[in-house]
């Protein structure tokens, strides 16, 4: 579909590449993510990607030919595909205290949930929810599970989870009400690398980027 | 560095903040910052720091401090009752003890030092994020550091005079924007909306604030994750509007009604529990 901007408020500009979250979507996301960063438009302070829309904060209020000029430039934005983002193996022990029983809501054996979790080579659909989570997708329609319907206070960063249609790794420890399949010790968020004026590399991840899962024993 | 502030009682709530982070939101990283601006800004300018200089953000009232050693203070934001004039600087000694008492009007104080608060940063900003990971907010017993002093003047003190100060009443009419789901909202629930009238619910905290009026109704109530302001008015399904402020999620999946206009926050922030707020479309 063709890029759609429209206001969000003054001083932000909603641009729409998608209706559906796909294989396209991410490809069109991830080439308005790298030509913004590429040609930085003056004022903007963020940028935050989503499923099938793209906000870009201004500090000041946006003008009409503002506007037009970048809805011309990002009409002609390439889709940067997905098959090029960086891949990620991440080992994951399938141990979560949920397990069990999301199996048995599915009426599937544990060993099933676990090959048709770590079957698919991911994508990072969004960052949000904590610094640093990836909802990653699709997920098998097998497995999709409404989230508990009783949060956790504390769920251990490393958490790999499954919550509705979505899994993700729970990048610092936090309330959660996703369900615990599994964990992984490779950390997603490194918080050291958040102080002072922080790096870049404190995120393992990038939205767009694929990763896969391999079980590992404890 | 010697401290200057040792908390003996946090109150509701305190913790060091300047204008946030922004530019990590794709990573999940929500802006943070002082919750009131303005006033934030106010209370640097006493001290003569500058703007954008860490500060004490003091939620409500309750919070007692003991000074540790000379110094010079502003205290600006809600209108609190206690030990030591509001909008203007003052000099404190060692020993004295900060007091903060009756809650008059507003949610958010700000004490800024001559030199500024100093403290550990993350992604560029002081600004305590305690979900995120990043710091903690103040409890008995913390010591507060600051930084030089550039000018410790003998003059009279600065104020801000009184009809400069911005005013928290118990009523606030808020300008808004049409969200990327305002049409999507059926004519008698947009109606509603902006005739209200909403009163802010005691569940909020820097994250947002919850709204109590006419439940809303909306189809579809879900739909996938979409990019979230500072500012945006979202309708979980519950049927209560919920407006994201500092610390609020990056992202979220409810619809997007409106967006409060950005030179209305700071002052939204200090609606307190209880106080009543009505929206005025604009386009």
């Amino acid at each position: 579909m063709e890029v759609r901007l429209s206001r969000f408020g003054p001083c932000g500009v909603l641009v729409r590449f998608a209706d559906e979250l796909d294989a396209d979507s991410l490809s069109l996301c991830r080439g308005l993510v790298r030509w913004v960063d590429d040609h930085p438009p003056e004022g903007l302070v963020d940028c935050v990607p989503a499923c099938t829309a793209l906000l870009l904060e201004f500090a000041e209020p946006v003008s009409e030919r503002r506007l037009r000029v970048l809805r011309q430039a990002l009409r002609i934005v390439r889709p940067l595909p997905a098959e090029e983002a960086t891949l990620h193996t991440l080992p994951v022990v399938y141990d979560g205290e949920d397990l069990e029983e999301l199996a048995a809501r599915k009426n599937l054996p544990v060993a099933e949930v676990v090959s048709r979790h770590a079957a698919p080579t991911y994508s990072v659909f969004v960052i949000g929810f904590a610094p640093g989570f990836p909802y990653l997708g699709p997920l098998d329609e097998k497995l999709h599970l409404p989230r508990r319907s009783t949060p956790r206070l504390r769920v251990p960063a490393g958490s790999v989870a499954i919550g509705g249609e979505h899994t993700g790794i729970y990048s610092i420890a936090s309330p959660g009400g996703w369900w615990l399949i599994g964990r992984t010790p490779v950390g997603v968020f490194s918080p050291e690398l958040a102080r002072g004026d922080g790096d870049v590399a404190a995120f393992r991840l990038q939205p767009g980027d694929r990763v896969r899962l391999e079980p590992v024993s404890p | 560095m010697k401290p200057v502030l040792k908390v003996l009682h946090p109150g509701a709530g305190c913790s060091l903040q300047d204008p946030g982070r922004p530019g990590w939101k794709r990573y999940g990283v929500p802006a943070g910052g002082a919750m009131d601006r303005e006033s934030a800004g106010w209370a640097n300018r006493l001290v003569g720091n500058p703007e954008e200089a860490p500060v004490l953000e003091l939620a409500l009232t309750g919070a007692r401090l003991q000074v540790l050693r000379e110094a010079e203070l502003a205290l600006t934001g809600a209108d609190v009752d206690g030990s030591h004039p509001r909008w203007r600087s003052f000099f404190v000694r060692a020993g004295e003890e900060i007091q903060f008492r009756g809650m008059r009007g507003g949610v958010w104080s700000y004490l800024a030092v001559a030199g500024g608060f100093v403290g550990p940063r993350w992604f560029g900003s002081v600004s305590v994020n305690a979900r995120a990971g990043f710091g903690s907010a103040c409890g008995p017993g913390t010591e507060l550091v600051a930084g030089e002093a550039s000018r410790l003047s003998a003059v009279a003190s600065r104020y801000v005079r009184e009809a400069e100060r911005p005013r928290f009443s118990p009523e606030m009419e808020v300008p808004v924007w049409p969200g990327p789901e305002w049409e999507v909202l059926d004519p008698a629930s947009a109606a509603q909306f902006l005739s209200g009238p909403w009163n802010i619910s005691p569940h909020g905290d820097r994250t947002g604030y919850r709204l109590d009026g006419p439940l809303l109704d909306i189809s579809p109530r879900s739909m996938l994750s979409a990019p979230l302001a500072v500012g945006t008015i979202q309708l979980p399904p519950g049927g209560r509007p919920l407006v994201i402020l500092r610390d609020g999620p990056t992202v979220g999946g409810y619809p997007r009604l409106a967006i409060v206009d950005p030179s209305a926050l700071s002052r939204f922030t200090q609606c307190a529990p209880g106080s009543t707020v009505r929206f005025r479309l604009l386009t």
